[in-house]
């Protein structure tokens, strides 16, 4: 269905942080850290001839200077310009060359690199992620050029989007303080504004082996791959700077905050954004179940009372936003035509209420536990998938086994647990509500 | 001192045994090529027609069934929509279990299941797949097609096609298929308010009846499964599926546009234009040239970042996020389309680059270096593909569905390594038509439209509303309505035509105000040809204009000049009150061209035409049917410019109502006519029309 997809673009950037895994069949891995800090993860897997060569930088949107968002995300960008020995434009060129794909994703907390490549190209992987680890070309020409088309990828993703600003509007309310108030994409004025030597400063400090992970996932031939890890990336040297890092502490919110957002789009979006604890934290598995009763499948319960019987929206769900630091969930609705959205919104605060007051049944929580237990194990589907997920385990947690073992943190949350996190988190006071309502004169007025 | 020595040695050797240098400047050769194999699957047939295909693979212990109901395209006209509700609404309820049921159960299952218009999906853990079977049987064979749950999709629809209404996105698809295939096609027509609101249940139930046949369907099992055991509970669970004739349709081909043809849609406040340049191809799947026309797609912008559009577009010029194309086979009519979202600055120039990039694969034979790197990455991509178990099984049905040789992929790599430069030039040259292309844009009308007029054959940029119909800010009137209807309506509202014969003179006196500054007015009308204006300041002419029959003139500042014929005529037509009735008097005709909306105000819109060409808008209130304004374009030394009048307010005397408070605008400056006083049928001395 239309508004279907439209969600779904909308929100698969949000959605694609909940991945957990199966411990039907574990996931064998073995990890080791060179003497430069760059921390080195491998999984062998024949059944396909491909292998996934992926890096992990912890820096993200956080760790950026007030005066200068969208650093990290511009990086992104920027370290596909080449290298001292990878000429411009000729990064892509090589791994399509070898029949494979290559892509980035920058995210608040981290920026993550793959290539996926038939597996006698491993090594061809190994030269262009050492490559852009030890000397990429961080130079004006580049710069000027990745400047346009971040541009084009905001206006795209964001100006050009239905409901474009809703994450940047809603992230600005709900931190004051910590770096997560602004957008990944971040400032163009900034961006404009920041010179070539800013930015050699923060490829210096930021892409330096010790703030990096190496995973490495599929036809391999672990011996032989630790050989040419060795050869590849023993002598990039160890980054000289301290790796700032954040320690700014989001103060408790005390009230409600609230405002009307005035656009373009016709139907009224309903948002509300919930402070809720770090990812990896207890309470953060019984938040994370319980935004999935309220939104997984036809049957959950924001679904099941907002859209089909009271008919109020085409759609209405809560997602956890894991984040390394305290995060939200994200609670919206898009309304049906002509609906007051105030009665969309009471109908959703219905829904937490009732959380609060009245115990999940014990049919809901194993209904829950079963659709994770389908997640964990339909998302080890892919080579990339499990590099991806191995390089987060430890950079977040330090423990990449949690690819095996995750999800016995979810099966151990009892229904008081989930009763607690609803009572402790889905208060108003704890919450910022945004409308986003059609306006005829700013739609006009954006015309000029 | 001789075991330090040792040891140095020993060390110095383990060191480059460690770190053994590497040669940095140039890629790594790659090692021998892996061996690509493809799974195996197994196809059987039901009784009842339905085939299947079984695709085994243990890796994860999960299982998926998908239904496919192979039948023609179908156009489904003044209720386009209702094939996709059937699909919908399919597991909306069944004789044994209401829509909350199977949601639950599904849920519980922690399973998936959709369905469509052309069959149904479901996926899950191995455990569960019995009583998924169990559900979809239910759902296959007793839906019931609540009317309640039709009106929740029919309001859901409708809220999704007023939210589409901003996107760019969703509007250049509809726009591309539109043109593409045209709205008289199956994959042109587009669901509207309109049709959504057609829809009955009785369509659906139709629907469902006479195509969800399982002699025209396949049923593909992938996973954990054996092919026994898949054939088990194909006969368990589809076995009674009833078999029954199923139509055959058909549809004319559509054709390209015999030139290039610029088709806009109007998106207000956007930033970016949506370029999307399409044409028909016709192309069915498995054509010894798709393969061929495959590698020439990706040569151009079909996923490859080292494609030519996107190192053009974006890695050269900074124009866009990412510019692509694809090249779609389809039985009944495939498509080639090349797209991109630009500034809206650049929207010409990209558009210009796209032509470049669409012609030059016609013109020029592909670099080998091209070639060769065209062919890696799609054998990688081959290769990749078949990580997922879904691909066999996709492989497997375009065999049996389109009638594939069974080696068709096995030798896939074969064929593709086989393909020339010259077997590109010639598939460009067959299937792509570099002008007879529509080329479409949705965006920012006023900032770029008409930049896009050199790429149009017919020198005119051709503007659509968001579903493909032509565009214009105007509904229709109603049927059977002419301007002169609109104009009896108007001299009604006035008092009566009958009445309006009998007004012999006008002396019309008021101010007329431009910014700070009042003059005095004044306007005498004897007959239908003589007229006096005058604009006084402290008793003094400011300007002067007299026409009396066939002479005039016109004077400012007390320098005078004779008007010329056209002023005359105007300046009669106006003195007539009853002028539009007799219009060729005035070599002027009128049409209407519909309702809009002026200062908040519905109005009839009539467009006044000399010799062709529009010369005055014009506008009369739907509700009192007096006139409200006008537009008319003056041709003035500096250029053309647009005059812009608007009627405040009527005065009424002796019944008769008489404009009373006129608001001219140029540009940001206004005039105000604001009369104090109308008399009519007074007796006006001829010496008053003295022509200098």
């Amino acid at each position: 269905m239309r508004t279907r997809a439209l969600l779904m673009l909308l929100f698969a950037g949000i959605l694609s942080g909940t991945s957990a895994l199966a411990q039907q069949k574990q996931i064998e891995f073995e990890e080791y850290s060179l003497k430069n800090g760059l921390h080195v993860i491998l999984h062998e897997d024949h059944s396909t001839p491909i292998v996934a060569v992926t890096a992990m930088y912890h820096v993200g949107s956080k760790n950026e200077n007030p005066e200068r968002t969208g650093m990290a995300h511009f990086f992104e960008h920027l370290l596909f310009e080449g290298s001292e020995n990878i000429g411009r434009g000729e990064f892509s060129r090589y791994v399509e060359n070898a029949g494979g794909v290559l892509n980035a994703n920058t995210t608040n907390d981290r920026t993550f690199y793959y290539e996926v490549l038939p597996s006698n190209q491993l090594e061809l992987g190994l030269w262009l992620e050492s490559e852009r680890m030890l000397h990429a070309k961080v130079e004006n020409e580049g710069i000027e050029t990745q400047r346009e088309v971040v541009k084009e990828e905001k206006r795209q993703r964001m100006d050009n989007q239905p409901y474009g600003n809703l994450l940047s509007e809603t992230m600005k309310r709900a931190y004051q303080d910590h770096p997560y108030q602004w957008p990944v994409i971040g400032s163009m004025e900034h961006l404009n504004a920041a010179q070539e030597d800013e930015f050699i400063d923060f490829y210096k400090t930021f892409y330096v082996p010790n703030n990096a992970v190496l995973s490495i996932a599929g036809d391999i031939d672990i011996e032989e791959t630790k050989k040419l890890i060795k050869q590849y990336f023993s002598g990039i040297p160890k980054g000289e700077n301290e790796v700032p890092r954040p320690d700014i502490v989001e103060p408790k919110k005390t009230e409600e905050v609230r405002d009307t957002i005035w656009g373009d789009d016709q139907l009224p979006m309903i948002v509300q954004a919930y402070h809720i604890p770090a990812q990896g934290e207890d309470e953060f598995y019984a938040v994370s179940m319980l935004n999935k009763l309220m939104s997984d499948g036809e049957s959950s319960r924001l679904n099941r009372a907002v859209v089909e019987e009271k008919e109020l929206a085409l759609y209405a769900g809560a997602f956890s936003f894991p984040l390394e630091d305290p995060g939200v969930t994200l609670a919206f609705a898009l309304a049906n035509m002509g609906v007051d959205p105030k009665e969309v919104e009471d109908a959703m605060n219905e829904e937490f209420v009732k959380a609060q007051q009245e115990m999940i049944t014990e049919q809901e929580l194993a209904k829950v536990k079963n659709q994770i237990e389908n997640d964990f194990i339909s998302s080890n589907s892919s080579v990339a998938g499990i590099a991806e997920s191995l390089a987060n385990y430890h950079m977040y947690y330090g423990d990449a086994n949690l690819i095996n073992t995750e999800i016995e943190r979810y099966l151990a949350v009892t229904r008081e647990d989930i009763l607690n996190a609803a009572k402790k988190y889905y208060q108003p006071e704890n919450r910022v509500v945004l409308y986003f309502l059609f306006d005829e004169e700013a739609a006009n007025s954006m015309e000029q | 001192m001789k075991i330090l020595k040792y040891t140095l040695i020993l060390m110095s050797a383990v060191l480059m045994a460690c770190a053994p240098k590497v040669d940095r400047s140039t890629a790594p050769e790659p090692g021998p090529a892996p061996d690509i194999s493809l799974g195996n699957y197994e196809t059987f047939k039901l009784d009842n027609g339905l085939n299947v295909i079984v695709v085994q693979n243990d890796k994860l212990p999960r299982v998926s069934y998908r239904l496919t109901v192979d039948r023609d395209p179908i156009m489904e006209g003044p209720k386009a929509g209702f094939v996709g509700f059937a699909g919908d609404l399919l597991k909306a309820g069944t004789e044994n279990r209401s829509k909350a049921q199977i949601d639950e159960a599904v849920d519980f299952m922690g399973a998936s299941l959709s369905t469509y218009s052309t069959g149904m999906s479901g996926s899950c853990l191995k455990k569960h797949s019995e009583e998924l079977l169990e559900l979809m049987n239910d759902i296959l064979l007793n839906p019931t097609f609540p009317e309640e749950e039709l009106e929740k999709v029919r309001k859901q629809t409708l809220s999704g096609l007023a939210s589409a209404k901003t996107s760019a996105d969703q509007i250049s698809g509809n726009i591309t298929r539109a043109m593409t295939y045209s709205l008289q096609h199956p994959y042109g027509e587009q669901q509207t308010e309109k049709t959504t609101e057609a829809i009955t249940r009785e369509d659906l139930v139709a629907y469902y009846k006479t195509f969800f046949r399982p002699n025209i369907s396949y049923l593909v099992v992938v996973g954990d499964i054996s092919a026994e055991e898949a054939k088990s509970q194909a006969n368990k669970y589809f076995g009674e599926w009833e078999m029954a004739e199923v139509p055959e349709l058909e549809y004319p081909t559509p054709i390209p546009p015999k030139e290039n043809k610029v088709a806009f849609v109007p998106l207000r406040g956007a930033v970016q234009s949506v370029i999307s340049i399409t044409q028909p191809v016709d192309l069915a799947p498995g054509h010894p040239d798709a393969i061929a026309t495959s590698v020439m797609n990706s040569i151009l912008g079909g996923g490859v970042f080292g494609g030519r559009l996107m190192q053009n577009l974006r890695e050269d010029k900074a124009f866009t996020y990412g510019a692509r194309s694809s090249l779609i086979t389809d039985e009944l009519v495939g498509r080639f389309q090349a797209g991109a979202s630009v500034r809206n600055e650049v929207t010409d120039s990209a558009i210009t680059e796209f032509l470049y990039e669409i012609e030059r694969l016609t013109l020029e034979t592909v670099e080998d270096t091209t070639l060769r790197f065209i062919k890696n990455y799609m054998n990688g991509s081959f290769a990749r593909s078949l990580e997922s178990p879904q691909t066999i099984a996709r492989f497997a049905l375009n065999i049996e569905r389109y009638n594939l040789p069974k080696d068709y992929y096995a030798t896939y790599l074969t064929k593709l390594e086989a393909v020339t430069k010259e077997d590109i030039l010639r598939v460009a040259q067959r299937y792509i038509m570099p002008n007879n292309l529509y080329i479409t844009v949705v965006g920012n009308k006023d900032e770029v439209a008409d930049k896009l007029v050199r790429f149009a054959g017919s020198g005119e940029v051709d503007f659509y509303d968001m579903y493909g119909q032509p565009y214009t800010d105007m509904e229709a009137a109603p049927e059977g309505m002419t301007a002169s209807d609109v104009f009896a309506m108007y001299y009604d509202a006035v008092g009566g035509a009958d009445k309006l014969k009998d007004v012999n003179s006008v002396i019309e006196q008021g101010k007329m105000i431009t910014g700070p500054t009042q003059l005095d007015y004044e306007r005498k009308v004897k007959g239908n040809n003589k007229m006096s204006m005058s604009v006084m300041m402290g008793g003094q002419a400011l300007m002067q204009q007299v026409v009396n029959g066939d002479q005039g003139s016109s004077s400012q500042m007390g320098q005078s000049q004779p008007m010329t014929e056209d002023q005359i005529l105007e300046a009669k037509m106006q003195m007539n009150m009853l002028a539009f009735e007799s219009l060729d008097q005035y070599n002027m005709t009128a049409e209407l061209k519909g309702i809009t909306n002026v200062n908040d105000q519905r109005v009839y819109v009539v467009d006044m035409m000399k010799g062709g060409e529009v010369t005055s808008t014009n506008y009369f209130s739907v509700e009192t049917g007096l006139m409200t304004g006008s537009e008319s374009t003056q041709e003035t030394p500096q250029g053309d410019i647009t005059v812009g009048t608007t009627i405040r307010e009527y005065m009424t005397v002796m019944d008769l109502k008489f404009p009373s408070y006129i608001v001219q605008s140029v540009g940001p400056q206004t005039i105000e006519v604001k009369l104090d006083e109308i008399q009519i049928n007074r007796r006006i001395n001829d010496s008053e029309f003295k022509v200098n």
